[in-house]
């Protein structure tokens, strides 16, 4: 692999709230010029691990490190920050708004002035400029927010639940504008419950689950590894083959046709050869890799 | 530093844009004068013609001395004619009695006429006089009894018996005329009677020689007191509103990404009294040049030394940064606008009580209650200043109390620094005392 130095590295962090333990022991890296994906489901400590990250909160025990140096408010304004609880000053002008944000990063100037009106502009918003905040709808809020996060041309970009709230045009929008951070060579850390949402956009993963990491790493040797031999299946004709217990260990129809879990050992090519040559009709046939959530749900049960 | 004076200046500029600003810059002198000139005045301003009176004399002697009192017409000792009601009163005298007169037509004067028995029956005269009263020909009547020389109590009758400022003066003249009678007759000349009458008026000096306006000095003190209080008490609320905010619309999260919590608190503090400053700077602007103008006409000015203007300053200073910081801590314990009303009760109540306890110190400045209230650091901003204006303590106390100011101060920034860090952020629920001491302790 790329002998590059990780943007992010957490060593054996822990944070306890009173009796509570909202992080335990977590270790990560994070690649430069990666998306990588933050999940696990509500309350699992995603918030409080990305709090120790911006430096919010410091943690308990264990270290973080940040562009190769011990975490410092001084590294605070090299990230940008999309937290999930949204807050904008309610009577403030959306320009102004972004300048002071802007400010707050040491960003100031004619410069901080051509960037808000660039960023207004990219995101459609230039209109709103001078409009108070409260009177933007709650996606244009959004966008605003997503402007503070960015404006000042942030190396390590963290977006908790990005899409939440917005309309799918939005959406579009907001996974166009992260893939252009991605090209610019920024690392994004997207911290998100929607696997979904994860699965498109991320190169690696990290998994946590009740304040611990169950897995991480790149998402396509993930899903390989989780590879469970299913297939996808459409087909007409050919009769009682799916009930070969040699072949095939588990059978789901629905809708759309049948999802076949091979059997342990028993290779899918196999399957479509005795398929074909039943005379069956076969208009689908596709290798199935298991989604982040099956993966996840696995885990959890795993771990249970 | 940079990120604190933005802060800073995002407080000033959004806050002075305001329309509240404004119109708590232009209303704000108006209801002070409203609090502390209006009810004066009020007291003062009988609305309406003279007050219109009838005199029943069983003496047969008593009408001429009893209306002279009370028409104000001291002038022309002997048998004066009644003073036609229809007329105005006639400014005559000296000076200081044309003042006197001026003052009694402020209060509003009488127009008094006799009414004789003539024949009939007290009781038939009354009557009659009542029906007067009802048809409002007359506002009232009194009736001075055959012995009223030898004490027997005259009677007054009036459709508006609350009105005891008519009532006192009508007693007051009854028996200044009784005295001269009972003088005249033993015997003492009516001019000498007269000259022993003469009336002395009180000439007020503060203490070491300088001339002082007692009253006006008590309405500078009165004034001050409850500029400081209404100051304090509203920029200490803005505080609270602006940290409530953060913390409701989750501001302070991003603002924590961004800086340290104690920059951060200081810079909304320091914001907000900037904002105050630059009000009072306009009213202090506004009253000296109402002072300029007004020094060549008559309506006293209290006088201002530039001294008792820094003292102010920094005793407002002092006030603000106390409550506002206490009240910066409440903002960060509690979730909502109304939890942080209930929380910030009892703050408020210490900076009433401050106020209240002034009025006993502008009576006895240099009691050991007023020592001590002038000492404790919730109670100083208002009454060391009270005693600063009555009568000036001796330097080391106002220095001392300043002392115990920077240091309550700065004790409760560094105690509020690390409950508003860790308060910003917790959510869902007020915070309890125990865990807020925890955060003190651990943090």
């Amino acid at each position: 692999m790329e002998e590059i130095k990780p943007t992010l590295v957490l060593e054996h962090v822990t944070k306890r709230f009173g009796g509570f333990t909202a992080v335990s022991d977590l270790s990560l890296q994070v690649r430069p010029g990666r998306v990588f994906g933050l999940i696990g489901p509500n309350g699992a400590g995603k918030t409080t691990t990305i709090r120790m990250i911006v430096n919010i909160t410091a943690p308990d025990s264990g270290r973080i490190e940040l562009f190769g140096q011990q975490m410092n408010t001084a590294l605070q304004d090299r990230i940008g920050y999309l937290p999930e609880e949204r807050g904008l000053y309610k009577k403030m002008k959306v320009g102004e708004q972004l300048r002071f944000f802007a400010e707050l990063k040491d960003l100031r100037g004619p410069e901080a002035d051509k960037r808000v009106d660039d960023w207004l502009k990219r995101l459609e918003l230039s209109a709103w400029k001078d409009k108070r905040t409260k009177e933007l709808s709650k996606g244009m809020q959004q966008k605003v927010q997503f402007i503070t996060a960015v404006i000042h041309d942030p190396d390590l970009v963290i977006l908790d639940e990005p899409f939440s709230g917005l309309d799918p045009v939005n959406v579009d929008l907001m996974k166009e504008t992260i893939l252009e951070q991605k090209a610019a060579r920024k690392t994004i850390i997207l911290s998100t419950h929607q696997m979904e949402i994860a699965e498109k956009l991320c190169d690696d993963v990290c998994m946590i689950n009740r304040a611990h990491k169950v897995l991480d790493g790149r998402l396509r040797e993930i899903r390989r590894s989780f590879s469970r031999n299913a297939v996808a299946l459409q087909f007409a004709g050919g009769d009682g083959l799916l009930n070969d217990s040699s072949l095939v260990a588990n059978v789901r129809q629905h809708d759309e046709g049948f999802e076949v879990l091979m059997a342990p050992g028993a290779n899918p090519q196999a399957l479509l050869k005795r398929l074909v040559d039943s005379g069956a009709v076969v208009t689908k046939f596709e290798l199935v890799e298991p989604t982040l959530h099956d993966i996840f749900i696995e885990k959890v049960r795993e771990a249970a | 530093m940079r990120k604190f004076f933005a802060v800073v200046k995002r407080e000033y500029i959004q806050r002075v844009r305001t329309k509240f600003f404004v119109v708590a810059t232009i209303l704000g002198p108006l209801m002070m004068a409203a609090f502390t000139i209006v009810p004066a005045l009020m007291f003062g301003i009988k609305a309406g013609g003279p007050t219109r009176i009838a005199i029943v004399d069983q003496t047969g002697k008593m009408y001429d001395r009893v209306a002279r009192e009370l028409t104000g017409d001291r002038s022309a000792p002997n048998n004066a004619p009644t003073q036609n009601p229809n007329q105005p009163p006639q400014l005559t005298g000296t000076p200081k009695e044309r003042l006197n007169q001026g003052g009694n037509s402020i209060q509003g004067n009488f127009a008094v006429e006799e009414v004789r028995l003539g024949g009939r029956s007290l009781a038939e005269v009354r009557r009659e006089l009542d029906a007067r009263v009802t048809r409002k020909d007359l506002d009232g009547y009194i009736i001075l009894p055959p012995n009223l020389l030898k004490d027997e109590q005259p009677e007054f009758s009036a459709r508006n018996t609350a009105d005891v400022f008519t009532q006192s003066r009508i007693e007051n003249s009854i028996s200044r005329a009784v005295r001269s009678q009972r003088l005249v007759e033993n015997g003492i000349d009516e001019k000498r009677v007269e000259k022993m009458s003469e009336p002395v008026s009180l000439k007020t000096t503060g203490a070491g020689g300088k001339e002082s306006k007692g009253e006006s000095s008590f309405y500078l003190v009165f004034g001050l007191g409850l500029l400081i209080y209404m100051s304090v008490l509203l920029y200490g609320q803005f505080v609270l509103g602006a940290v409530i905010e953060e913390k409701e619309t989750r501001i302070a999260e991003i603002l924590f990404s961004s800086m340290r919590s104690f920059p951060l608190m200081m810079g909304k503090l320091i914001g907000v009294s900037f904002v105050a400053l630059t009000q009072l700077g306009i009213w202090a602007m506004a009253f000296l040049g109402i002072s300029v103008w007004a020094a060549g006409s008559s309506i006293a000015i209290p006088h201002i030394s530039p001294v008792l203007f820094l003292y102010f300053v920094l005793y407002f200073l002092m006030g603000y940064f106390i409550y506002a910081t206490v009240y910066a801590v409440v903002g960060s314990m509690v979730t909502t606008t109304q939890e942080g009303g209930q929380l910030a009760l009892p703050v408020v109540l210490m900076l009433v009580a401050g106020f209240y306890l002034s009025f006993s110190i502008i009576r006895s400045p240099n009691s050991s209650l007023a020592f001590w209230a002038s000492m404790f650091p919730f109670f100083a901003p208002i009454t060391m200043l009270v005693r600063i204006v009555t009568e000036t303590p001796p330097l080391w106390q106002i220095l001392l109390s300043l002392a115990i100011e920077v240091a309550t101060v700065v004790g409760l920034m560094w105690v509020a620094s690390r409950i508003y860090r860790v308060g910003m952020l917790m959510t869902g629920k007020k915070a309890s005392i125990p865990e807020v001491w925890r955060w003190v302790r651990q943090a």
